[in-house]
Formats: structure tokens, C-alpha cells, sequence
């Protein structure tokens, strides 16, 4: 029995966040597959249990229980790996590392919601959706056009770090909810480098050839 | 409207690695970009003849780019040379995908939407070379036009100066203001979409992060609201 358990759906984009967490450090684990669509088992009692909130990903490490994607990045690139290489603790790193952290629950959340219409058939608003998740790439492309000026390939430090992985799959899941990739020049340069780090895995709509 | 004769920009030379693809529009007609693993550029209509999958979506390998979809792989004519469900079959002369003429030049990809018979305009000269970067807005280019009439641009440290704006060719605009020089390859997407093909002159590559924050503000008055005032 292994230490670590994910209750996953495999086209859940938050959980393909926390798949190449798991994957880029290596980390033995479990899956436990939740009927999210069209079941909505994320939301039934059991799960509440787990997480209130009634979503996924949810992560079991021992006695610890996580919900919210970006908690679970951060645990797993503090507690499993010695180096922390995914989150490193110098203070202005850090900082910018959680600002773009942030980004991806934050600005980019209509982009998640945006591809859970378009893919699941989720109520909503896809035409509002998808204008505001344009304006959130725009934001991310812009500085990523900065920051190859200035000689690096990452968003918030000379290394990938959670900030890339949590940006990552809005981007590359974009065509999903109907955005193309013609327009954000920096951000294909940033996913093909993204594309070919040890540990890369594709998930349902992210192409395994490029 | 440009003529067919007319190049017409799709990319910054610099965008497009070897060994990858890129979608590019110009005036709706859907176009991939890519580069070869040698490094030379091919701009094609945006289709797999199979399925009609965009070819941007493809993969490149060596001289060959294949469609996603299911593999067919296409020669830089755009012939297609394999189709993996049927690995043995000498695929028809017919399978092609339209492919247009391709020039680099001063950092910028070129196309021209014509057949191989019709004459070329010349290639437009701007005399830079260092990729500022694309920016793409939603605005007409003759809105763009009138904006970048009364921008500045900067020229030192917290510094800007008025910039003289030069149309070369609809698709190839200069700015100049004081040693610096700028230039503009223009791609028009719709009519009201554009992408702006940003270089700079040499002597500029302190300038260029100050530049590309320029062309960020830029984006902010192309696609602030008109006035009426404006409009009358």
C-alpha cells in the first residue's frame, strides 16, 4: 500500500496538474478514479468527507488529507522532494513563484472553467469565459516575451518551478475551449521547453507527438 | 486589401524554431508556418487534405511535417510521401497540400497568397533585424496606423521621443525617433485583427525589454474604445 493516494479524473486539467507533479518527482503512488463526469462522485458524501468543497484532486499523503491544486503542488515539491528544486525558498523566488502560483487559481480559473463547458457541457457563459481567459494568456505571454528578453526560459525563476506546472496545462489544453495557439508566440517557445523536462506526461487533448 | 503579388508577413523569423509549426491568418485564410530540421521556413494552406485537420496542429520530422490526426506526412512541397494505416501504398500525386512562396528576410517570415506564375512585388527593405516581439490586437490596420502617427518611443532611460512614422508598403511600416529605428511587419488577421511583426535596428538591443513593454502599452490604445469624436 503506498503512502500517497490521488482521487483523480483523467480529463480533469487540476489533476493533471498534480499527475506531473507526481510524475516529474518521481513519487510511487496510488489512483483512485472518481466518476466526475457524468457521475459527479466529487460531490456525494464520501468525498465531502475528504473535501468539502466537493472537487478535485484530493491527495492523501498518511494521515495529511489536501484539496486545492496548488496546496497539493506545494506539499508535494516541499515534502517529497529534499532539494525542493519545484519551490525554492530564496525569498524573491519564492514571491514571484507564488504570484504566478496564484495566477493559475486566480485569473486563470475562467480558462478551467471555460474548458469544462466546452469539454463536459457544464452551464455557463463560453463566449464571456473564454474573452477573459484570452486576456489571462495575453497577461502570461506578455511576460514571457520579458522574460526571454532577459535571458530566461521560466516564469519565476531560471528553473521551472510549480508557477510553470500550474500555468502549464491552461495554455496547452487552450484549443479545448476554442483559443488557439497563433497569437502567444512566447508561450509555445515556454511549452515546447515545458514539452521535453524528464517526467513530462500528456493528458487527453495535450497531442503526445509535437 | 494587398494584392496577391503582395508579401505579406506571418511570423518573426525567431518564433518559429526549427523543428516546430505555428497557425498564422492573413485576411482569413488559415495558413501553417514551419521550419524544417535544416531551418528553412514553408508557409502552406492550414489543411490536411485527409480530414481537413489544421496542419498547425502537426509535428515536424526532419524535412517532413505530419498531421496530427493520423499521421500523414508531407515533403517540403507538400506532397504527401506516407500514410502510416497504409505504410506499402505509393500515395498519389494528388495528395498536396497548397503550398506558398516563402522568403526571410530582416527577421521576418514572408509569404505571398499567390501561384508560382504570378509576378512578385520586391521584398519590403526596413533595415532592422533584433525581433522586438509579435503583438497581436484587435483593431483595424488603419486604426494602427493613425495611433502609431502620435506615439513615442523610448529612446533611453525614462526617456521617449516623438516617433516619424513611414509606410514602405501596406504590409512593412518604420518608426524612427532619435538613432533608434523600428520597423513593423504588418499581418493583416481580419478586419478587425492584426498581428504587428516588431524589429528593432542594431544599435538598439539595450532598448529592446523598454520596447517590448512599449508594444504592451501599445496594445492598451489600439484597443481602447473609439471616441465619436475620433470617428467623425
Amino acid at each position: 500500500m503506498s503512502e500517497i493516494t490521488l482521487y483523480n479524473h483523467d480529463l480533469d486539467e487540476n489533476c493533471y496538474r498534480v499527475r506531473l507533479m507526481l510524475s516529474f518527482l518521481g513519487i510511487a503512488h496510488e489512483i483512485v478514479a472518481i466518476d466526475m463526469v457524468p457521475g459527479h462522485e466529487e460531490k456525494g458524501p464520501a468525498m465531502r468527507a475528504l473535501n468539502p468543497l466537493g472537487s478535485l484532486p484530493i491527495l492523501k499523503d498518511g494521515d495529511l488529507v489536501l484539496y486545492g491544486t496548488q496546496a497539493i503542488l506545494a506539499h508535494l515539491s516541499r515534502a517529497h522532494n529534499a532539494a525542493g528544486v519545484w519551490l525554492p525558498l530564496e525569498p524573491a523566488t519564492f514571491s514571484r513563484v507564488m504570484q504566478w502560483t496564484f495566477f493559475s487559481a486566480t485569473a486563470l480559473a475562467c480558462a478551467i472553467e471555460a474548458r469544462r463547458v466546452a469539454v463536459f457541457g457544464t452551464a455557463g457563459d463560453l463566449e464571456a469565459l473564454t474573452r477573459e481567459a484570452r486576456q489571462a494568456l495575453r497577461i502570461m505571454d506578455d511576460h514571457m516575451v520579458l522574460r526571454h528578453i532577459e535571458g530566461f526560459e521560466w516564469f519565476a525563476a531560471d528553473t521551472p518551478t510549480i508557477a510553470d506546472l500550474s500555468l502549464l496545462p491552461s495554455f496547452a489544453l487552450s484549443r479545448d475551449y476554442g483559443i488557439d495557439h497563433d497569437e502567444f508566440p512566447a508561450l509555445r517557445r515556454w511549452l515546447r521547453r515545458f514539452r521535453i523536462l524528464p517526467g513530462f506526461r500528456t493528458m487527453p487533448g495535450i497531442p503526445d507527438y509535437h | 486589401m494587398s494584392s496577391e503579388a503582395a508579401w505579406v508577413p506571418v511570423a518573426l523569423s525567431a518564433s518559429i524554431e526549427p523543428g516546430t509549426s505555428a497557425g498564422a491568418v492573413v485576411e482569413g485564410a488559415e495558413l501553417v508556418v514551419w521550419r524544417d530540421a535544416k531551418g528553412v521556413a514553408h508557409v502552406w494552406e492550414d489543411r490536411c487534405p485527409h480530414r481537413g485537420m489544421r496542419m498547425s496542429f502537426g509535428f515536424v520530422r526532419g524535412d517532413h511535417i505530419a498531421c496530427l490526426y493520423h499521421g500523414w506526412s508531407y515533403d517540403t512541397a507538400g506532397q504527401c510521401r506516407h500514410i502510416p494505416a497504409h505504410p506499402d501504398l505509393d500515395v498519389p500525386k494528388t495528395i498536396k497540400i497548397a503550398t506558398y512562396a516563402v522568403e526571410e528576410a530582416g527577421g521576418v517570415i514572408w509569404t505571398r497568397l499567390a501561384t508560382a506564375a504570378q509576378a512578385a512585388d520586391p521584398l519590403p527593405t526596413m533595415g532592422t533585424n533584433l525581433p522586438v516581439r509579435s503583438l497581436y490586437a484587435d483593431c483595424s490596420a488603419a486604426h494602427a496606423l493613425a495611433i502609431l502617427k502620435q506615439t513615442q518611443l523610448p529612446v533611453g532611460k525614462d526617456e521617449t521621443y516623438p516617433a516619424r512614422l513611414q509606410v514602405v508598403t501596406p504590409h512593412a511600416w518604420t518608426l524612427e525617433a532619435g538613432a533608434l529605428s523600428l520597423s513593423i511587419a504588418v499581418q493583416v488577421i481580419g478586419p478587425q485583427k492584426i498581428g504587428l511583426h516588431i524589429l528593432a535596428d542594431e544599435g538598439s538591443v539595450d532598448l529592446i525589454a523598454a520596447l517590448a513593454r512599449w508594444a504592451q502599452a501599445l496594445r492598451l490604445a489600439l484597443e481602447a474604445p473609439v471616441t465619436v469624436a475620433e470617428v467623425a
